[in-house]
């Protein structure tokens, strides 16, 4: 079946009562001024946030400041970034050294220098990520849901084989993981649509396959044997109601998803190993398992580089198979991956080695593919990360970390805070402009937005507006409207568009 | 016909008139040319104008607001003039102020002033209404609706009837609404009904054998009160309704830096001893160190919103929780969906904020400060001078007090739709809804509170009723306004009775509890003589009787073929321990007082082989006193129906010393070990703990047996519907959902449980038509039918294998008559 042309009326007939139940959760509604939700055409079908969890630093990314090399004893005030620049095939955009290969595709996206993250007083990763992910700054009196749900719940999956949301690459069981859980859900719009969570993109094919042990016979004979079993019992005598057709149908629904074509979109080891290796530096061994002493640090950060290049392969081939909204996360765990403390300057190099040819083979793949102009990509993280200022120039926070009055070794040679008045989001595909740069930020400390600043409520009303969804949509609950952007207050950034929207 | 009716409203009006208004200038004739034309066919005022009331004008002009002064809560209001005026002319629509007003005619004073402007269209209906004379049903009015369920209001019972007082209400609303009830279900239905209901398992099919072959009449009840006398499992069942309501878990967001606490030994101990409910609101309210948790609310680091700061949640849950109102449109400015003000958010926030609390409307500061009050002044008021404590001990005392008919209301109501799939008053948390049996809902919240709040005695009522025990319809997701009670409704099991129920059918249960509960879960059995003896020891022979405050280390070699299936120690000390086992600090329920033993897991710290206890016991205080430390290690490994015994206790055979040695070196040459000194068996002076101590060894295993209720969230019992408790949860969400299904169908949660019962029911060496009809007698509650044995059998095998077993369990945990109970 050509997932593409399964039309949204077909999704209708196809859904189950179950689902259908399950749509009720929350009730699309009118603003309470009585305006008309505009339907909008849409520029992108599917979107894919790559997810820079723990703080990525967009002076050693994709904002590159002054370049100041290890010195011992050097006053850290002067360090603006810690690897020289490198040119992208766009004239006057310039990466930070570790990100050729995204810097080659710099020309089919447009970057962003000038996000500017919530003020939530204290910095707290987790927190910060519930704000990007829900829009909302926790705590709620309403469980919010996710990014990926609100678009899970207003445009339904694209291939009803597929679930509409699936997150890749992120643990809910370690570190800071209750806090994670509180907004990776669909919140009040129901488990429907929440996320379909696959931790580790090597065993992804495990997650749709038949539980650990059984093979696809007596997988076969089990659900053959449970029909039996309901046929023959006399509960029909009891009975019926949509509690027992809803139940039945949802299993039905899952068994099809199991035994359907679509399952083999999780098997990573369908790829050559040449593809593979495009993604994930050194390939990958699918007789290998993620996991054992995985989270151990030195060897979790190793294989965390090839992790999140699976992640991007999975996605590529979730995105072929029609799902709807993809994220993959680099993970975020406190003290690992970007949440540069110490050694910020060595972990750096690690990070760009993991998502610049990861994120570079995604771009071209859906290209190739003549997928990118209807598919989204996003790559953002909660806040950027500044050697010296914590928060914003305007409100400092607390340091959270002591930085020494002298340099002596590359334990402090990194960027050690949190900073939130400028950072760096890269969109690629989904009807942006090609080669395009929005927001200038200074070229001294503190490096701040100095022009087009834009917040976390305009940067989801450009996703949803990409998707044809408006800003001002809300969902009913405990008969309030709860609206996709803040309040509604979303504005899309109409700049970024190739054509006028 | 129509000009005399609007001479006698025009009439009215100047009859009316007060004095001192200033009245607008009639206005223009350029301003008459401009109204649209009045409808030419007759109004009706329900269909035709008070749509357009209630969506342009109510919304400043009624329920209990009065902009410009003028209300049109009545005709009567209606009629009379506000600041500039009154509405209706005597020269009919063309004059009237109200119609100029709402047509525009003047741009610089047009109604609605917020909103969308009304059409020519409806201009011209209310310019006919106007001119037809103004009709208007009595009936109707648009003022703020008086509180509904507030004050108590005891129903009289029907007159000479003998029946269950429920049954005799219900016969009344029955004939009121021509409803007539059909038989109640077959014994075998109610008490799986029952069992779930009260303690939230299945019945075991001996149970069920008996209850359904006994003769006695009053079965029925006796099933129900013995059911609510099982108070730890009625404690262990109640606790998952209550930690929704009181949004209590075990994990979750804010513990990680102190924002949050929980209240679970609070929680459970008041469930097992069934605290009345009164009591239970008061300590909540005022709470004392063990219940805060839940008006502490939840704290991230960093700003919070003012609308969710820690004094408005407290104001958010107790409003939603105790009394049915919902304040979240309140926390930032006058709601639009129902009455309430941000003034009423803030003025009960206020009671429990430490500062006056600035009102803030829409994150916008308003330099006002709300007069602090509980939500119904009527109902008592609150001294805002008063200290903290002073304030909360004052408004416990006005929401538990006689004159609040709510809070009982509101409890019973959500019982009603625990037991029955639908309250009385839909939605639960709107309790200023009306009941579709106010006789019913008065009499049971009255009935509550004249026994002593005993909520056990609510919910017996209730299930002793023929409503209950009728047999259950299919209600529709939303709740139906226009609801006729017919009978209970399907429901699905909760996460955590499906969670449980498969524990029952294949005895794998969860494995140890969370959020402190281990001591409260010791249910001491009766004393036996213990398999092993044990004595108070210390390093002095004159512990007993006082000997310097100081810490004693003790330990024990243990030699262990396999490790046991069960291995809990219970410590008394005085003053406390700390248990180590191959160096490891075991951590367990700590207790410092001498009376209550510790309990300690330790079997995933044994290995077979050697294996060393250590205590690290204190002997507290500043100057001499009793000193003593007593361990008792129960272990016991299940071997086919009996047990191997393998216990050991403190007594002689312990080392002792006084030095200070790091506990975790499993051998310390450098320290030098001595014999504990024995001071006395568990009966010895001044401690006495023979009896406490036989019970506590001869109670239930805790660990390998635990519900699910006391354990946190994995994922099967997320998919099934378990909120993560981050907010108040009156209801669940019970609709079976894809991403719920693929939980159940592949997910590995599930699938462990399974192989592990599975292995454990071949274990017994049951042939598979024995084995398949226990598994059907325990899930279903009902024998298997010829043709589902012979499938079963068919699937197992006569000699079951394991994983034909395993598919037969997935096969009937799926099926509709397991998960919904009809």
């Amino acid at each position: 079946m050509n997932t593409r042309d399964f039309t949204r009326r077909e999704f209708v007939q196809s859904l189950s009562a179950a689902t259908l139940g399950a749509l009720g959760a929350g009730y699309p509604r009118a603003l309470l001024g009585n305006e008309p939700v505009e339907s909008l055409p849409a520029t992108a079908d599917s979107v894919i946030v790559l997810w820079m969890g723990g703080g990525m630093a967009a002076t050693e990314t994709f904002d590159p400041k002054r370049f100041t090399p290890f010195e011992k004893g050097m006053n850290p005030n002067t360090v603006l970034s810690t690897f020289p620049s490198i040119p992208t095939s766009v004239d006057g955009i310039r990466f930070s050294e570790g990100l050729e290969r995204l810097a080659q595709v710099m020309d089919r996206g447009t970057l962003i220098r000038s996000y500017t993250a919530g003020d939530l007083g204290f910095i707290l990763h987790s927190r910060h990520q519930y704000h990007w992910h829900t829009g909302y700054a926790p705590p709620q009196s309403v469980a919010c849901p996710h990014l990926g749900a609100v678009v899970a719940r207003t445009l339904g999956p694209k291939n009803p084989a597929v679930p509409a949301f699936i997150n890749i690459g992120q643990r809910l069981d370690v570190g800071e993981g209750e806090e994670l859980k509180a907004f990776t859900t669909a919140g009040f719009l129901g488990s429907e649509f929440g996320p379909f969570n696959v931790a580790f993109p090597d065993a992804a094919k495990d997650v749709v396959t038949p539980p650990g042990g059984m093979s696809p016979s007596r997988f076969a004979s089990r659900d053959k044997f449970y029909r039996e079993l309901v046929e023959a019992s006399p509960v029909g005598q009891l009975g019926s109601g949509y509690q027992k057709d809803s139940l039945l149908r949802s299993l039905d629904n899952a068994n099809r998803l199991l035994s359907s074509s679509a399952a083999q979109a999780f098997d990573l080891s369908r790829e050559t190993p040449e593809t593979v290796a495009k993604y994930v530096p050194g390939g990958w061994d699918f007789s290998k398992r993620l996991g054992g002493d995985f989270t151990r640090e030195g060897s979790y950060e190793k294989a965390n580089i090839q992790r999140f290049g699976l992640g991007c392969l999975l996605a590529r081939r979730l995105a072929e198979a029609g799902a709807r909204y993809i994220e993959v996360t680099t993970e975020y765990i406190p003290f690992l991956n970007w949440d540069t403390h110490e050694h910020g300057h060595e972990k750096l190099a690690n990070m760009k080695h993991a998502i610049d040819g990861a994120i570079a083979q995604l771009v071209l793949d859906l290209e190739e593919r003549g997928m990118l102009d209807r598919t989204l990509i996003v790559v953002a993280s909660e806040f950027s990360r500044d050697m010296m200022q914590e928060g914003k120039p305007d409100k400092p926070i607390k340091d959270q970390v002591p930085v020494p009055d002298k340099i002596e070794s590359l334990t402090h040679y990194g960027m050690h805070r949190h900073f939130t008045d400028a950072g760096s989001v890269l969109l690629f595909g989904g009807g942006v402009k090609k080669g395009h740069l929005h927001g200038i930020t200074a070229d001294e400390r503190p490096c701040k937005t100095l022009k087009d600043r834009v917040v976390i409520e305009d940067l989801h009303a450009t996703i949803y507006r990409a998707l044809g969804i408006s800003p001002k949509l809300s969902y009913e609950i405990e008969k309030r409207p709860f609206y996709v952007t803040r309040d509604g207050v979303g504005q899309p950034i109409s700049s970024l568009f190739a054509k006028p929207v | 016909m129509f000009a005399p009716r609007f001479r006698l409203s025009a009439a009215l009006v100047l009859a009316l008139l007060p004095r001192g208004w200033c009245a607008a200038p009639p206005p223009s004739a350029e301003a008459v040319a401009k109204l649209p034309a009045a409808a030419t066919r007759p109004v009706d005022f329900v269909r035709d104008i008070q749509p357009i009331l209630e969506a342009s004008c109510v919304k400043c002009h009624g329920r209990g607001k009065s902009k410009g002064d003028w209300r049109l809560d009545t005709r009567e209001t209606f009629l009379q003039p506000g600041e500039s005026g009154p509405a209706l002319a005597a020269g009919g629509s063309a004059q009237s102020r109200l119609i100029h007003l709402v047509a525009g005619t003047d741009p610089d004073e047009i109604m609605p002033q917020k909103g969308t402007k009304l059409t020519a269209e409806q201009v011209g209906l209310l310019r006919a209404w106007v001119d037809q004379g103004l009709k208007w049903p009595a009936e109707i009015t648009f003022a703020k609706p008086p509180d509904r369920n507030l004050r108590p209001r005891r129903p009289l019972l029907p007159a000479a009837s003998a029946a269950q007082p429920l049954d005799a209400l219900l016969d009344t609303y029955a004939g009121r609404h021509g409803a007539s009830f059909p038989a109640v279900v077959d014994d075998r239905l109610f008490a799986r009904r029952v069992w779930l209901d009260v303690v939230g398992l299945l019945p075991s099919p001996e149970d069920l054998m008996a209850f359904v072959a006994d003769p006695a009449p009053d079965k029925r009840a006796r099933l129900v009160r013995r059911l609510l006398a099982d108070n730890p499992r009625y404690a262990q069942h109640w606790l998952t309704f209550w930690n929704d309501l009181l949004r209590n878990d075990y994990r979750g967001t804010g513990y990680i830096d102190g924002g949050r606490k929980q209240i679970s030994t609070w929680l459970y101990a008041a469930l097992r001893d069934n605290k009345p409910y009164d009591q239970f609101v008061r300590e909540l309210v005022n709470p004392t160190e063990a219940s805060e948790g839940f008006s502490r609310g939840i704290v991230w680091r960093g700003t919070v919103n003012a609308s969710m700061t820690p004094s408005m949640q407290a104001a958010q849950n107790i409003g939603q929780v105790l009394m049915g109102v919902n304040l979240k449109c309140a926390s930032c400015h006058d709601s639009f969906i129902d009455d309430w003000q941000l003034s009423d958010a803030y003025g009960l926030a206020g009671i429990y904020a430490d500062e006056k609390l600035e009102m803030v409307l829409c994150d916008k500061p308003t330099g006002k400060f709300a007069p602090l009050k509980f939500l119904f002044p009527e109902l008592g008021s609150v001294d805002a001078s008063a200290p903290r404590t002073n304030r909360l001990e004052q408004l416990a005392r006005i929401i538990t007090g006689p004159d609040n008919g709510r809070l009982s209301r509101t409890v019973v109501n959500r019982l009603w739709a625990r037991l029955l799939g639908r309250g009385l008053v839909e939605p639960l948390d709107v309790m200023q809804n009306e009941a579709w049996d106010p006789d019913l809902l008065d009499w049971l919240a009255e009935d509550l509170v004249a026994h002593r709040w005993d909520l056990k005695r609510t919910l017996e009522l209730i299930l002793t009723s023929r409503a209950y025990q009728l047999p259950a319809v299919s209600l529709p997701e939303k709740p139906d306004p226009a609801f006729v009670f017919h009978g209970p409704g399907i429901r699905r099991l909760t996460a955590e009775q499906f969670r449980d129920a498969l524990g029952s059918v294949t005895g794998v249960w969860q494995d140890k509890p969370e959020g402190g509960l281990d001591a409260l879960l010791v249910e001491p059995g009766a004393a036996r003589p213990l398999p092993a003896e044990a004595f108070w020891i210390w390093s002095d022979p004159h512990g007993a009787t006082g000997v310097a405050p100081g810490t004693n280390w003790f330990r024990r070699t243990l030699v262990l073929e396999a490790v046991p299936s069960e291995a809990t120690l219970f410590a008394h000390a005085d003053n406390s321990v700390r248990v180590f086992v191959n160096g490891a600090r075991v951590r367990g329920a700590e207790s410092s007082d001498w009376s209550r033993p510790g309990v300690y897991d330790v079997r995933k710290a044994l290995k077979s082989g050697t294996n060393v206890v250590t205590l690290e016991a204190v002997n507290g205080g500043d100057e001499p006193n009793p000193a003593g430390v007593l361990a008792y290690l129960k272990l016991r490994t299940r071997q086919g129906e009996g047990e191997r015994v393998w216990d050991v206790a403190s007594d002689a055979t312990w080392l002792a010393t006084t030095n200070r040695v790091e506990a975790t070196q499993e051998s310390s040459a450098a320290v030098t070990w001595t014999s504990a000194h024995v001071l006395g068996p568990p009966g010895l002076g001044p401690w006495n703990i023979g009896e406490a101590l036989a019970q506590s060894v001869a109670g239930r295993p805790v660990y390998g047996q635990v519900r699910a209720s006391l354990t946190g969230a994995d994922p099967l019992a997320l998919a099934l519907g378990r909120p993560n408790r981050e907010q108040v949860t009156t209801v669940r969400q019970s609709t079976p959902t894809t991403i719920q299904a693929l939980e159940l169908t592949n997910g590995d949660t599930l699938s462990r449980l399974l192989q592990q019962g599975a292995e454990r029911l071949v274990s017994t060496g049951a042939d598979g038509p024995t084995l398949a009809t226990r598994v059907f007698a325990q899930a279903l509650s009902r024998p298997p039918t010829p043709r589902e044995l012979s499938l079963a059998v068919e699937l197992v095998g006569s000699q079951p294998r394991r994983e034909g077993v395993e598919d037969l369990l997935w096969s009937v945990a799926m099926l509709p008559e397991f998960q919904l109970t009809f």
